[in-house]
């Protein structure tokens, strides 16, 4: 019995037995139907639950940061399968901390829409479960089992409106490219375990330096990887179905895929360049991943910000501008490369940037909406900086941090992702970078010209802001973390460099 | 005695998994793409099975074919509810035919 083992992995302990727990108080909760008054369904005990689950999870992880996982007897004793390093800690602290917004979200969004049905919460909690698990993974079959496990959850919360059109063919999309990009990462994982014999990236990475291997297979099973992985993180040109998916999934579902599947799909890419492919001859500018990565973010930057612009639903722009911030990370990524752990702070402090800021855009989107008059587009949101002002301008805060204008926390994670692209010697992609935010100011500060220098139409019909202190209470806590974050910026730097994967 | 050479698995393998690729591109019928989707996991068991006989030290090719066949049962569940929710919302079961969202 090993009290170590289970405080280090009291995290993902935590986050599991609360989605169990809330699964049995759904099954036994007295509001199974949908009733007709906002306040009857099971959302007000249930979203709280789960974000106390959430936030619980995400203090357990800081714990166990504070404490060292280093320092606690056994905590290596799962490794390869699952590593307790810093590392994992920040991100699955990143994922609590977004999922746990996301809950709350819920809990305003499903009463008003109707949609209050309980089952939600355990879906969305055990989604993180898959999430953390992926982010710990130091061996393909947990990367796998993790990355099901996160995304089958998922797939049900994006159709979580069953009667409607529009959520279930997103459903579906989703649902058929993610298994079509699980079933390429998984072939690509089955070629490298025949190249080298092994399952874990350690091990894959002991083989690929001590020579000796058929590489055409190595160079195949890479590239299939990168594909599966590209396909997560909605990279161009694997980013199809993410805008459809965004946009017909309830709201709440879609800022949880925006922040903590990418959040985890983040990790484990990194973990898995980093450690088993991580050796000075693959990852060169002459050989290896980083042209592919480099490559993939300079498309993912551009397309994405280009098409966001033209976009006249502010959903769909708010998933364009995800897959843009993807491309940004991925300049982080290709960072390390040279900067190894310079490269990989700037990716961890964008990506809680990211997700609080993200979080709020979307919460302030569903904050400005109520049934039967959902904001979706620009014109939906004309006048909102007169009739609701407080709704604008968190709204406006939210979309300047995800622009990057000082002092938030996007204008700091967009510095040093640029700040390490530069100290590694790659200045086209920096200026690459830097041109792309111009283009990505457009949209976002479009949004509130039409809040504050438009008069809705006489007679149009224009969306009413809905009440709910849930969805209140997470855009507080949002507005805090984004405003902290770009006041004190240093502090999570500095977490975020000591969470730094070894060479 | 001899056996079959460790190739004639690989192969086999390969072309499963290329049926199961073309297939989902081509194909437009939400049944015949989960049954791509199938096609390609159990390509990825027999390639992980077969390499098994080359890495005789641990098992872990079998092992993996494990968790792939339980995960594609669970994949397929979720699949299929959701074909089923698309079905009984729209009445066609066709990928082409849903055009709701774009741009």
């Amino acid at each position: 019995m090993k009290t170590g083992l289970y405080l280090s992995i009291s995290p993902l302990l935590v986050v599991a037995l609360g989605g169990a727990l809330l699964m049995l108080a759904e099954a036994f909760s007295h509001h199974r139907e949908e009733h007709e008054s906002r306040s009857a369904g099971p959302s007000s005990e249930l979203a709280l639950g789960t974000a106390i689950t959430l936030f619980t999870g995400a203090i357990f992880a800081a714990a166990v940061w504070f404490v060292g996982p280093e320092k606690l007897d056994g905590s290596q004793d799962l490794a390869p399968w699952l590593i307790i390093d810093r590392f994992t800690l920040f991100f699955a602290f990143t994922i609590c901390v977004g999922g746990g917004l996301a809950s709350l979200l819920a809990g305003g969004y499903l009463p008003e829409h109707r949609i209050d049905r309980g089952e939600f919460y355990p879906l969305l909690t055990f989604s993180s479960v898959g999430a953390i698990i992926l982010a710990a993974a130091g061996d393909v079959l947990t990367l796998f089992l993790g990355l099901e496990i996160m995304s089958l959850g998922v797939y049900a919360l994006t159709g979580f409106r069953r009667g409607s059109a529009r959520s279930t063919e997103a459903s579906m999309k989703y649902f058929l490219l993610g298994s079509f990009a699980a079933a390429l990462l998984l072939y690509g994982a089955a070629l490298i375990y025949g190249a080298t014999g092994h399952t874990d990236l350690a091990g894959i990475r002991a083989a690929l330096v001590a020579g000796n291997l058929n590489y055409g297979l190595v160079l195949i099973a890479v590239t299939l990887m990168i594909v599966g992985l590209a396909f997560k993180i909605s990279a161009v040109p694997f980013h199809m179905w993410t805008p459809d998916a965004y946009e017909g999934a309830p709201t709440p579902a879609t800022s949880f895929m925006a922040v903590v599947v990418k959040s985890a799909a983040f990790a484990t890419m990194l973990r898995v360049l980093l450690v088993a492919f991580g050796q000075p001859e693959l990852s060169s500018w002459g050989a290896g991943w980083p042209p592919i990565i480099a490559t993939l973010a300079v498309l993912t930057m551009t397309v994405a910000n280009l098409i966001a612009g033209r976009q006249e639903s502010v959903k769909r722009m708010l998933a364009y501008s995800s897959i843009a911030h993807a491309g940004y990370i991925l300049v982080g990524v290709t960072t390390t490369m040279r900067l190894h752990e310079d490269g990989q702070a700037s990716v961890m402090f964008y990506l809680l940037a990211y997700t609080v800021s993200t979080i709020g855009a979307f919460g302030a989107l569903i904050l400005c909406g109520s049934r039967g008059a959902e904001a979706v587009s620009y014109e939906d949101l004309s006048g909102l900086g007169k009739r609701h002002p407080a709704v604008a301008l968190v709204f406006s805060l939210f979309l300047l941090s995800l622009a990057g204008v000082p002092p938030t926390a996007g204008f700091f994670g967009k510095l040093y992702i640029v700040k390490g692209a530069i100290g590694a010697g790659l200045y086209p992609l920096s200026v690459i970078l830097l041109l792309n935010s111009v283009l990505g100011a457009y949209y976002y500060l479009r949004v509130l010209v039409f809040m504050y220098m438009r008069e809705p139409a006489p007679g149009a019909p224009f969306a009413r802001p809905m009440k709910s202190g849930y969805v209140t209470s997470a855009l507080v806590l949002a507005a805090v973390a984004v405003v902290a974050l770009g006041l004190f910026p240093t502090t999570s730097l500095e977490v975020a460099v000591r969470a730094a994967l070894a060479p | 005695m001899t056996s079959i050479p460790l190739e004639y698995y690989l192969i086999v393998a390969a072309a499963l998994f290329l049926v199961g690729t073309v297939g989902f591109l081509l194909r437009r019928n939400l049944l015949v793409l989960l049954m791509s989707i199938e096609l390609m996991l159990n390509s990825v068991n027999l390639t992980l099975v077969a390499y098994n006989r080359v890495h005789t030290e641990s098992h872990a090719g079998q092992i993996f074919t494990f968790f792939v066949i339980a995960i594609a049962a669970a994949e397929a569940a979720v699949g299929l509810a959701i074909v089923l929710a698309f079905f009984r919302v729209r009445k066609t079961v066709r990928s082409d035919e849903a055009d709701l969202l774009r741009n």
